[in-house]
């Protein structure tokens, strides 16, 4: 997909960031994205937040929705949450599924405040590069997923 | 309260609007507006607002017969304005036929209401999941024709578009989808299905309609092999009513410029 990345290691993307240079980015722009959450405040400051650094974010509330942007675009990565809806609570493994399939070189985090050692097992076992457990700070996701895209820029 | 779902938001009125993309007739050397392709379209600035998007989220949601309905009604109220000559082409999902045991009434109801023949109407099936209601797909079929609706098979090639479908539709048109079209006056290969599938229409008393071609050359590799009926942005892009109105597409013989208005998909 034609990334750039002028950083070094991992930890020199995080440190770019933490610091809010112009260098970072340079290293972080150009990736699409998709979050997939139910409550509008995270998608929004996940939005705001990861535009600032040149992402093109996509936001989905529903399993379906996300569902299909993932037929329909390429994303870099996916970040989403475990539990979209109280109905049936872990669509966020039936996306990864999903993802999965139709676009493997995708990076998956899920975010969850349900998290079980069980769900961790099973999100790994599908191929998620991350579990993060709710309430976690917007800078620390940011981390992750520079970490993430940078590691395969490189590859 | 509870916030409304997404579903709910497509279903609310004016939620859903529609385009227009012409057919033009390539048969002889004056090029004719032969039909229009009425296109969905979500609400402005939501992932819904790309149809494929919106359509592929209703699919999911099982509710393809419900936004059928809601397309229908909103392409035909707004095509009550048109001349009575072009013909009239909108989609509707196979499992729509085969489920909504009404679905024919109401587009002819719909139609009646706007002052549009069914005659000039063409049902454009589209699917994308595997077995429905055949029994209630067919016979849906036949209360189309009875009420002089022709009948065009979406994507030929893909998905569910294929032989058996052909069989079981009989369709008058065949469309095939633009991934055939796009680069076949430089791909022998592409240059064989189109070959194919207008033989294939022959055989049936059926026409062809190309989807996708933008230039010259794809229009001379699809015309090569007798399918005359042609959309895409060589012609025009989908247009809202009233730009199409203004654009002389409706005039007898087509512009010989491309009239790009609403940019493609993304």
């Amino acid at each position: 997909m034609g990334h750039k990345r002028s950083g070094g290691s991992d930890g020199t993307v995080i440190a770019g960031m933490a610091a809010g240079t112009i260098v970072e980015k340079q290293v972080t722009g150009s990736y699409r994205m998709l979050v997939v959450d139910d409550e509008e405040p995270i998608l929004f400051a996940m939005r705001e937040y990861f535009s600032t650094y040149g992402y093109r974010v996509d936001c989905a509330r529903e399993l379906e929705e996300a569902e299909a942007l993932v037929l329909k675009h390429r994303y870099d990565l996916v970040l989403a949450d475990l539990r979209l809806t109280d109905i049936y609570g872990a669509e966020g493994l039936s996306l990864i599924g999903h993802v999965r399939e139709c676009s493997p070189r995708t990076h998956i985090i899920l975010l969850t405040a349900y998290g079980s050692p069980e769900v961790e097992h099973e999100a790994r076992r599908l191929g998620v590069a991350s579990v993060l457990h709710k309430p976690k700070p917007l800078p620390e996701v940011a981390q992750i997923v520079f970490g993430l895209l940078g590691a395969r820029s490189d590859s | 309260m509870k916030p409304r779902s997404l579903l709910d938001t497509l279903f609310e009125p004016g939620a859903i609007s529609v385009v227009f993309q012409p057919i033009v007739d390539c048969r002889r050397a004056t090029r004719r507006l032969y039909a229009l392709e009425c296109l969905v379209r979500g609400p402005a600035g939501t992932n819904m607002e790309d149809p494929e998007v919106l359509l592929e989220y209703v699919r999911r949601k099982r509710e393809e017969a419900r936004i059928d309905r809601v397309c229908v009604g909103t392409a035909l109220r707004a095509a009550a304005v048109l001349p009575p000559h072009p013909r009239i082409c909108v989609n509707v999902h196979a499992s729509t036929l085969g489920r909504d045991r009404d679905f024919v009434t109401f587009l002819a109801e719909v139609a009646a209401e706007n002052g549009i023949a069914t005659t000039r109407l063409t049902v454009e099936i589209v699917e994308h999941a595997p077995p429905w209601d055949g029994p209630g797909f067919l016979n849906a079929l036949v209360a189309l024709r009875e009420r002089g609706v022709r009948v065009a098979l979406d994507d030929v090639g893909l998905g569910q578009s294929n032989y058996k479908m052909i069989l079981d539709a009989c369709p008058e048109y065949l469309k095939i989808d633009r991934y055939f079209v796009q680069g076949a006056h430089r791909d022998p290969r592409r240059e064989a299905v189109l070959e194919s599938v207008a033989q294939l229409a022959r055989r049936f008393g059926a026409r062809v309609v190309a989807e996708g071609v933008e230039d010259e050359a794809d229009l001379a590799a699809v015309t090569a092999r007798g399918i005359e009926l042609i959309q895409g942005f060589l012609f025009s892009a989908a247009l809202p009513m009233d730009r199409l109105l203004e654009s002389g597409i409706l005039d007898a013989t087509f512009p010989s410029f491309p009239i790009r208005e609403v940019a493609p998909p993304r």
